[in-house]
């Protein structure tokens, strides 16, 4: 420690460092508010830009409307109809898989090779790119199994695929923080493992499940790129009437209207985003409105 | 009769049996005698036995019908008239399905229009069979069932039996689905090395993948050197990003945990989780409407010429401030994993709290966060829509951040998209071009994630 340069506090060399010192302390908490700072900025930025450019844009026409080449015509119903039937898909599928697998992995899986394999494959396939769901999708729903092109169906299946490692993990933290006082009550009055899991550890987790659910439902809403791979980009008049109908879904309308030449086309673009970031907002704020309210710490 | 039909029968056989069985039930509680299992149990053990193996049976025939079907047209006189290139033979046979089930008025290849009702009769026909032995197994279940009801039967067990089975299968979904992707991605891809040099497709510096229409025409080999579609990936993704999203995030976890007040981290950490939340397809609008002018106008304005409007800077950027959320919430996490105790310490021995956090808590929490980075370059990496709509097409080996390089994901989407035949080069390539990006992420995911697991071990 000889290294470091002795200072005294009778010359006033100690002051000069402890000053030095909390200047540093200041310019680290400043830089740590402008980071944070520069992430608010920018979100603010980019809304209030889109507010501009797309709030003109938004009336009942273009709400009730279907695509278009003109784009006076050009309205969003046909797209936010093509995204509900597909999310529909993706949570009748992802959300009971999703909690199944959850409540197996916590509460009955044995420590062997085959769980290690099944967590190892969940944990990465919530990390896999999007656009290799996309791969899978156009290779077996659409190559293999002849489902049809640019139906919600298979866009569903595709993001069920995406979504549920999500629902799994977000599920599994929830289970975990049931305490373990309520399983060994449960068995204690004679209650199956079964019976302990579906009526009571279940339902303690329910808030925290349907939390992680919200989420990853929110993020197969806005999700484009598997969506372009199934084909979904087609120029599709008619609002879809059901499942194996040709559609379209917001992201990728917004995505296709962002390449039209026409200059009209930008306010629809920015119009069709508001209403998609609307949703969005709805189910995060849904979400943490419901992890409020019902998360209980134990 | 479809095979809807045929599901929607199942499911009424099956909530038949259950409320029969239900019923029987209670009569014999009714005549005095005690349960081995409660009504609802043998309710849910006649449904289980009677949907079950027939939904099971339905799922199994679905492809398979599909493949009998097109074997019978083929054999069908007229399906024997079709030509002989398979090519030809499957794009006919394509479109009179379509035809037969509704989906378009009439095809491109006119023997498809006498085809349609051929196949739409041996489509009837089939599903006619496939329904029938379906109910048949539903009927088989709901009597196996029925029959052995009774005082001392166990429904619960098997119930239980049925619903661990139910479980573990959904457990086995995602190993499925790795494999799925594998598979596919692997057949696609051999494919696509019987026509093309792995070695060429692995180290060649030339993209260009236009086949042309005639084979005399010139550049109509194409040329599939992904070197530099992974060097715009790794420029955009983990150097640009990265730039701006490490010490954003980082910093942002610091201030966040450490110095804000809990009221103002109430506040600023739901804003976080929104700007984590906003769909990828608005960042790339935004990045080519706004962020990209404006990175010209500056490249223009320092007096480089080459400034393009889709440059890799303003991809780079717009996908950093993308991934600064979920940086920050991984360097949280590892942060709030270090020992209070040793924070405590620092602080005794009478450090300053920004001497404390580079010091002691940061070389603790390293390790995590070093595998959140790896997972943060792992999205980047795999990230679409932002490059798909602010980069560039030109495949270029470029250090200039104002020049436009392409991405793996740009160019898979932009192969997909076309009208192709499926079996072209230029489809196939895709699926090298996504095993390759699998097997990078798979890379990165394991290492992150044996990190992470790791180092929180080490605190436990």
């Amino acid at each position: 420690m000889s290294s470091v340069a002795q200072s005294r506090w009778t010359d006033g060399s100690m002051h000069k460092r402890l000053a030095a010192r909390y200047a540093a302390e200041r310019r680290f908490r400043a830089f740590g508010f402008a980071a944070v700072a520069i992430s608010v900025a920018f979100l603010a930025f980019l809304l209030i830009t889109m507010l501009a450019k797309g709030m003109g844009g938004l009336d009942l026409a273009f709400l009730t409307g279907s695509d278009s080449t003109d784009p006076v015509r050009a309205g969003v119903w046909g797209a936010l109809k093509g995204s509900f039937l597909t999310i529909i898909v993706t949570m009748a599928l992802a959300f009971p898989i999703g909690v199944l697998a959850a409540l197996y992995l916590e509460e009955f899986a044995p420590r062997n090779r085959w769980t290690d394999l099944i967590e190892v494959s969940i944990n990465n396939l919530a990390a896999v790119p999007s656009i290799i769901f996309g791969l899978l999708g156009l290779a077996v729903f659409l190559n293999f199994m002849h489902l049809p092109r640019s139906a919600p169906l298979v866009g569903g299946l595709t993001l069920a695929l995406m979504t549920m490692p999500v629902i799994v993990i977000a599920g599994r933290n929830a289970v975990q923080s049931v305490p373990p006082s309520i399983r060994d009550a449960a068995l204690g009055v004679g209650a199956s493992r079964m019976q302990v899991v579906f009526h009571h550890v279940l339902p303690l987790a329910l808030p925290g499940v349907l939390t992680g659910t919200i989420i990853g439902m929110a993020r197969a809403l806005g999700e484009t790129a598997p969506l372009l791979m199934i084909g979904m980009r087609a120029f599709i008049v008619a609002p879809p009437q059901g499942v194996t109908d040709p559609s379209s879904v917001l992201p990728v309308q917004i995505f296709l209207w962002s390449d039209e030449v026409d200059g009209a086309f930008v306010e629809k673009t920015s119009a069709a985003i508001i209403v998609l970031l609307v949703f969005m907002l709805a189910m995060n704020g849904l979400a943490i409105f419901l992890r409020n309210k019902f998360e209980r710490r134990w | 009769m479809t095979l809807s039909t045929a599901l929607i029968a199942v499911l009424l056989i099956g909530g038949a049996a259950g409320y029969l069985a239900f019923t029987r039930a209670k009569g014999l509680r009714g005549a005095g005698q005690r349960l081995n299992s409660l009504p609802v149990y043998h309710a849910i053990h006649a449904a289980l036995w009677t949907a079950l193996p027939a939904l099971l049976f339905l799922a199994l025939w679905l492809p398979l019908q599909h493949a009998l079907v097109d074997q019978a047209v083929l054999a069908s006189p007229a399906g024997q008239a079709l030509p002989d290139f398979a090519m030809q033979r499957d794009a006919i046979l394509g479109e009179a399905r379509e035809i037969a089930l509704g989906l378009r008025p009439a095809g491109f290849n006119p023997e498809s229009a006498g085809l349609a009702p051929v196949y739409q009769a041996t489509m009837a026909r089939h599903s006619l069979a496939g329904g029938a032995v379906a109910i048949l197994v539903a009927l088989f279940g709901a009597f196996f069932a029925l029959r052995r009801q009774g005082v001392d039967f166990r429904a619960r067990l098997s119930v239980e039996r049925w619903v661990m089975v139910l479980l573990v299968g959904a457990s086995l979904i995602a190993i499925l689905t790795t494999l799925g992707i594998v598979l596919s991605l692997l057949f696609e891809s051999v494919l696509f090395f019987s026509k093309v040099n792995v070695g060429e497709f692995l180290f060649g510096t030339t993209w260009s993948p236009q086949t042309a229409i005639r084979a005399d025409q010139a550049g109509s080999s194409g040329a599939f050197g992904s070197v530099p579609l992974f060097w715009g990936t790794i420029f955009i993704g983990a150097i640009i990003a990265m730039i701006v999203a490490i010490p954003l995030g980082l910093m942002s976890a610091i201030f966040l945990t450490q110095y804000a007040p809990s009221r103002v981290r109430a506040w600023l950490k739901p804003i976080l989780e929104i700007l984590a939340g906003v769909p990828t397809v608005v960042y790339g609008y935004f990045a080519a409407l706004t962020v990209a002018p404006m990175v010209r106008d500056l490249g223009l304005a320092i007096g480089i010429s080459s400034a393009s409007s889709e440059s890799a800077l303003a991809a780079g950027l717009v996908m950093g401030i993308m991934i600064i959320p979920f940086v920050s919430s991984m360097a949280d996490d590892s942060i709030a994993a270090v020992p209070q105790a040793m924070r405590d310490g620092s602080l005794a021995l009478g450090a300053t709290r920004s001497e404390t956090i580079k010091k002691v808590v940061l070389p603790a929490a390293l390790p995590g966060v070093v595998g959140g980075v790896l997972l943060a370059v792992s999205r980047a990496i795999g990230e679409t829509m932002i490059v798909v709509m602010a980069a560039g097409l030109a495949a270029n080996l470029t250090i200039n951040p104002f020049e436009s390089v392409t991405t793996v994901t740009t160019q898979i989407v932009q192969l997909l998209t076309g009208d192709q035949e499926f079996d072209s080069p230029k489809t196939l390539a895709a699926f090298a071009l996504g095993l390759l990006l699998f097997i990078i992420t798979l890379i990165l995911n394991l290492i992150a994630l044996r990190v992470v697991r790791k180092y929180r071990e080490a605190y436990e």
